[in-house]
């Protein structure tokens, strides 16, 4: 906090308790800080860490989700004086939510009504604080839509939710916030639900507001990297405590706490893995540092190869439900995994990254071209030798919540391929789901438990066990550390690059996550609108990019260094188009150029 | 638009096929219309000749055509048991019947929307534990069990309403809703049971979601968030889960009708019944599915004004 400055907020000790079943759960235990008007102030933890409570309990929501504030004080600085929004009566807070302090969410396609129009979303809260009469709230609807920058603000105005883009409902839901000029925005995770590209445009729409109006920020998040793009001041949150708190610059150059520490080194960097030639592990406090570490793979030859990979979703629609037109998901892509290797395919959502890795394994069914593992022609197998092929490539996803079913036991789960494919029987079957267990370093006690006894990192090794026990030689992983906090997320990638140097394993992949790839894979592949634009050795493609899409999805991505602020004024991408096209619309081959040996860049224009 | 056309292409296709089974079931039951005019004693020869008069000897499918034709030019036959064309019988019962179901359908939604959205404004409270004990028992006891308990309370005990009886409501619209209103309750009460819960369930998940927090954090009070920004969202799937019951409280009214004598759909269909009147019954089966299949139909309708998402696709 500057000298001589009144703060817009100051909390004091603050205490949340929830409800819970045998007795009160602290959510927050004592957190104290201000912020100045017209500053941006970051809560910066991991799930659990109280971060969103606090800025509930500052709007008085924390109540309506069983929330209850037991001690401390909320001062915030209205017109009129100081008042504790601790102890303010409910007229006196409806009058400051979303007219003093405006807050938006994590989730636009949820945050607006979906039965309602925009326009009426837009104007109750100003007819309700300022009074104003239909026309009146209409034209400062639109005099917001207009700064936010959505295209076409009068169509707006008319439109439902459902009719307008992700990054457009965040746009709406923050002019929103905005309508009444509120003094202070809370913006509780943002961007989190975001592509890279929608995220780099709110983060400089709000930074440009921010200037605009003299607002101040709280932004909740738990993105280091966005910390570093966004903040002049940083409080640092763990388990319901405040750990650290300080200029932007002074927590990333030289942080005091442990745990601060630890979790600036699990947070990968873009651009520090330049003149590395292989992936190499995170760096974790207080773990010891003799881990296995991949190497580039010599030239071993292909496991997979996959060539001309096309796979189409029909759109069914009319009467008889007929096909009426096609989802082009993946449209000629072809490469090659070697042994021993890791491709990322990265890309935004929609463009075709996950379609690419359930075609491979026939989960989704390929409309045409070739996959080869291990010279096995994988397309054109029947049901039975499919099944069979399937104990050499495992699959890894995104939920290990949703992937682990909830009435079985762990030891049960991993044993079950196992058991399925024949390789072990009996005793042995206990012996190797043990070994497994050991192998992604879980307790052998955790054997016997269920799935929602354990975290979703443990979750996720246990994931990772159970697509393991039929050791396969390729293993895709969709997503399969974006659910998880960065400490947990930093543990689950070392684990994936000591399996990969111990057992020769390869992996497909598949992340939005540029930062995490740079730092995992050996190739890069970018994905746009199912077409694999780029392709090149991890360097090639992340040091001198060379599709146009490819560099500007990375100039979208945040970087975890407040000295290296990416995030401009006014960032704006070309929306993705639709991948859906009329039947018997001919797809263009995919031709590439090779710009350096290894490095393909594709040359085919976008129709 | 094209939605609404599915979906009325889709209840003509039921029809079909409603229609279809009705008539193969009452052709696989033993005896036919020929005997059930003559009686078991008859002559032989006689009940040959009836036969070939009634058509009875042609094939299957030639007998199903014509009087699927019958059922749709408005020539729906004659009953055995009652002696008189079908169609104006059964239009008037159906009247009848409508009355009561329509009536127990606004009592049960009039009660069991706010009663479900109190619920679930409290959830795990009193107020909660109160309404779903409430919902439990009227699911659990069946309707003649109200309808008993009714008949004790208001006719015996109270002498505020009638205990049996029906009156047209062209003659004595009060009247007949004076009869009415004993059988709607009871056949309300289950009903409102039913869509109490179910509004409860609708309304807890759509006060979970983000937009119920973002029009909070708006400044909007709790009885605009609750009783607009939520229940806008309820009404679909409410409507829904209503339409479907037409189904079941005419399934309820063959008991109920019987019980309070209230000489209705649920009646006839019974009477048919009970004498093999196969024509009366296959009619009045046609004519029940039909009217359920409009109910649904209309919710489908409504559906589209209540929700903007349905009218896109």
């Amino acid at each position: 906090m500057p000298d001589g400055q009144t703060p817009l907020v100051s909390i004091e000790n603050l205490r949340v308790e929830f409800q819970g079943e045998d007795g009160p759960i602290v959510g927050v235990e004592d957190v104290s800080f201000s912020i100045a008007p017209g500053e941006t102030v970051c809560v910066v933890g991991e799930s659990g860490s109280g971060k969103s409570v606090t800025s509930l309990s500052l709007m008085r929501l924390v109540e309506f989700g069983g929330g209850r504030i037991v001690d401390g004080r909320l001062e915030f600085a209205r017109d009129g004086g100081v008042v504790d929004v601790a102890q303010a009566d409910p007229d006196t807070m409806q009058a400051i939510r979303g007219n003093e302090i405006g807050m938006i969410f994590q989730e636009p396609m949820t945050s607006l009504n979906p039965v309602f129009t925009i326009e009426r979303q837009m104007t109750d809260g100003l007819r309700m604080h300022r009074g104003l009469s239909a026309e009146a709230a209409r034209a400062r609807a639109l005099e917001l839509l207009r700064q936010v920058r959505i295209p076409e603000p009068e169509r707006r105005l008319k439109q439902y939710p459902h009719e307008l883009s992700g990054g457009m409902r965040q746009r709406v839901v923050i002019a929103m916030a905005m309508a009444c000029e509120p003094r202070l925005l809370i913006a509780d995770e943002p961007t989190t639900a975001l592509d890279v590209t929608i995220q780099a445009e709110i983060l400089s729409l709000i930074n440009r507001l921010k200037r605009e109006t003299g607002m101040a920020v709280l932004f909740i998040t738990h993105d280091m990297a966005v910390v570093a793009q966004v903040a002049d001041r940083v409080v640092v949150m763990y388990r319901g405590n405040l750990v650290e708190e300080g200029p932007v610059q002074e927590i990333f150059a030289h942080p005091k706490e442990p745990y601060t520490r630890a979790l600036l080194a699990a947070v990968p960097r873009l651009g520090e893995m330049r003149g590395k030639s292989a992936p190499e592990p995170l760096r974790l406090v207080g773990e010891d540092e003799h881990r296995l570490t991949p190497t580039a793979p010599a030239e071993r030859g292909p496991l997979l190869e996959v060539s001309h990979l096309t796979t189409r979703f029909p759109v069914k629609g009319g009467l008889f439900r007929r096909t009426v037109a096609n989802v082009h998901a993946v449209e000629d892509v072809s490469f090659v995994i070697n042994r021993g290797e890791t491709l990322a395919l990265v890309g935004e959502s929609g463009c075709g990254k996950s379609s690419c890795g359930r075609s491979i394994l026939r989960l989704s069914q390929p409309t045409s071209g070739t996959v080869l593992l291990d010279k096995r022609d994988i397309l054109g197998l029947n049901d039975r030798d499919l099944r069979r092929a399937w104990a050499d490539m495992q699959m890894v996803f995104q939920d290990p919540f949703a992937s682990l079913n909830p009435y079985m036991r762990l030891s049960e789960q991993v044993a079950e391929p196992l058991t399925n494919y024949g390789l072990a029987r009996g005793s042995e079957v206990q012996d190797r789901v043990a070994g497994l267990f050991d192998r992604v370093q879980l307790p052998r006690s955790f054997m016997s438990r269920f799935p929602h006894e354990l975290s979703g990192g443990q979750r996720q090794r246990v994931a990772i066990a159970r697509a393991l026990a039929v050791r396969p030689k390729l293993i895709i992983a969709d997503e399969a550390v974006s659910a998880l906090d960065v400490s947990v997320q930093a543990q689950v990638l070392n684990l994936m690059m000591e399996l990969q140097a111990e057992l020769d394993i390869s992996f497909l992949f598949i992340s939005h996550d540029m930062a995490v790839v740079e730092r995992v894979s050996h190739r890069v592949g970018v994905m746009y609108r199912g077409r694999l634009v780029e392709i090149g050795d991890r360097a090639q493609v992340m040091e001198s990019p060379q599709h146009a899409y490819t560099r500007s999805l990375l100039s979208a991505v945040p970087i975890a260094d407040p000295a290296r602020r990416t995030i401009g004024e006014d960032m704006n991408f070309r929306p993705i188009p639709s991948p859906v096209f009329p039947i018997g619309h001919e797809a263009a081959p995919s031709v590439y150029e090779e710009v350096a040996p290894g490095h393909l860049v594709l040359s085919t224009a976008f129709d | 638009m094209s939605y609404i056309l599915n979906r009325i292409l889709s209840m003509l296709l039921t029809l079909f096929l409603i229609s279809a089974i009705t008539f193969a079931v009452t052709n696989i039951l033993p005896g036919d219309v020929a005997m059930m005019i003559m009686g078991t004693q008859s002559n032989p020869e006689a009940l040959a000749g009836l036969r070939e008069t009634l058509g009875l000897n042609d094939p299957l499918l030639a007998q199903y055509g014509r009087w699927i034709g019958g059922m749709l030019t408005g020539d729906w036959g004659t009953s055995l048991v009652f002696k008189e064309p079908i169609a104006p019988l059964l239009i008037q019962k159906m009247t009848a019947s409508g009355l009561i179901v329509l009536l127990s359908m606004t009592i049960a939604l009039v009660c069991a929307v706010p009663l479900g959205v109190w619920a679930a404004v409290h959830p795990n409270r009193w107020q909660d534990t109160a309404s779903s004990s409430a919902a439990l028992l009227g699911v659990s006891l069946p309707d003649f069990f109200w309808g008993i308990m009714l008949i004790l309370l208001f006719a015996r005990a109270l002498h505020w309403l009638p205990s049996s009886g029906f009156v047209d409501p062209r003659e004595d619209l009060l009247l007949a809703l004076r009869h009415a209103l004993l059988p709607a309750l009871a056949l309300g009460l289950g009903l409102m049971a039913h869509l109490t819960r179910m509004t409860r369930a609708t309304m807890t998940g759509i006060l979970n979601q983000e937009f119920i927090r973002v029009a909070r954090a708006k400044g909007l009070g709790e009885g605009t968030v609750v009783w607009r920004y939520g229940l806008a969202n309820a009404v679909g799937p409410v409507m829904t889960v209503a339409g479907l019951q037409v189904g079941y409280l005419f399934g309820s009214i063959i008991v109920i009708e019987s019980l309070f004598n209230y000489t209705g759909m649920g009646w006839l269909t019974y009477q048919g019944l009970l004498n093999r009147d196969i024509p009366l019954i296959q009619a009045s089966v046609f004519v029940i599915a039909a009217v359920v299949m409009l109910a649904n139909l209309l919710v489908d309708i409504l559906y589209v004004l209540v929700d903007p998402r349905i009218r896109l696709s």
